[in-house]
């Protein structure tokens, strides 16, 4: 993987191979990842293509010292920064993950489970989703870079350029956010139930 | 002697073991990737998209090199010049350090250019 990825860069910076092969090898984990960061389908087409064009302009300097993924992540937080603020000039409200009718927690269902256990599953899910989004900019991406794209301490940390311990820390105190904050929810939940019946 | 929880204590306080089925279902829904719906043209469009040049640094100008070299012919020039004027046989001060600047030139040079670095 490390060798294939450097190998299309160096060939590139070498010959005229396609950057197009490029896009097409990292578009999937490119827009994956500005999804679950700016918890948003708005825009997604031109932020996945601000991140390339960035790539684009930033080859020249990339020296091979971290694989191309790596140094992809670290663009492609930066682009979800730039519109993070963006969002917080305009003050506008964003559509979320789950409003689009195609959302994509329709397709996590399971096909053995019952209808009920998919509906509290996508539920969750959607909370899960909900949560993430109240937390820093920085826990959600250390817990999306770590939890959804499986990447390893010592990646997060290039591609953030911040030292291993407080990736630590803010992993840690990410997911305690999420826990307590998800705990919470449910605790209402039990407490609506209970007066209910 | 353990009194019973009634419901909504039970409610208040979740068990560890709630807590740590809680804990599975979150990583498990962090780690549960959203498929995007990407064009299939989007590649396409992202190459169309890119300037007609390449990034200027692509091409390497090579300034420290040309420096080096320079610095290396005047050294030499200047210890001829030297050699062809002194009227003593053997090597002054002057004339030894120019040799050695001489050869610390022309040996970074040669790693420079065959890549020993």
């Amino acid at each position: 993987m490390k060798l294939s990825d450097n190998l299309a860069v160096l060939l590139f910076l070498q010959t005229d191979f396609s950057f197009e092969q490029i896009v097409q090898d990292h578009q999937a984990m490119v827009f994956r990842t500005l999804m679950r960061l700016t918890g948003s389908r708005e825009h997604i087409d031109d932020l996945a293509q601000e991140v390339f064009l960035r790539l684009y302009r930033a080859l020249p300097a990339f020296r091979g010292e971290a694989l191309l993924t790596t140094y992809l992540y670290r663009i492609t937080v930066n682009v979800a920064q730039d519109e993070w603020k963006r969002r917080r000039r305009d003050d506008r409200t964003h559509i979320s993950l789950s409003d689009d009718t195609s959302g994509w927690e329709d397709r996590l269902a399971h096909p053995d489970r019952n209808a009920e256990q998919q509906i509290e599953e996508r539920e969750f899910q959607q909370a899960v989703e909900e949560q993430l989004q109240q937390l820093s900019h920085m826990e959600r991406t250390i817990l999306v870079l770590y939890h959804q794209e499986e990447r390893t301490y010592e990646q997060i940390a290039y591609a953030l350029g911040m030292p291993i311990g407080t990736i630590r820390t803010h992993l840690h105190r990410g997911r305690k956010k999420l826990r307590e904050a998800l705990q919470q929810r449910q605790t209402q939940e039990r407490r609506a139930t209970c007066t209910n019946h | 002697m353990h009194e019973p929880l009634n419901p909504e204590d039970r409610s208040q306080s979740p068990s560890p073991f709630d807590s740590e089925h809680l804990d599975q279902r979150i990583v498990r829904a962090l780690e549960t990737a959203p498929q995007p719906q990407i064009r299939a043209d989007f590649a396409a469009r992202v190459a169309g998209q890119l300037p007609a040049t390449r990034p200027v640094s692509l091409t390497p100008r090579h300034y420290g090199q040309y420096a080096t070299l320079i610095g290396a012919v005047v050294t030499l020039a200047a210890l001829v010049i030297l050699s062809a004027h002194s009227t003593r046989p053997s090597f002054g001060l002057l004339e030894s350090l120019l040799f050695a600047q001489f050869i610390a030139l022309a040996v970074w040079l040669s790693v420079w250019r065959y890549g020993l670095r």
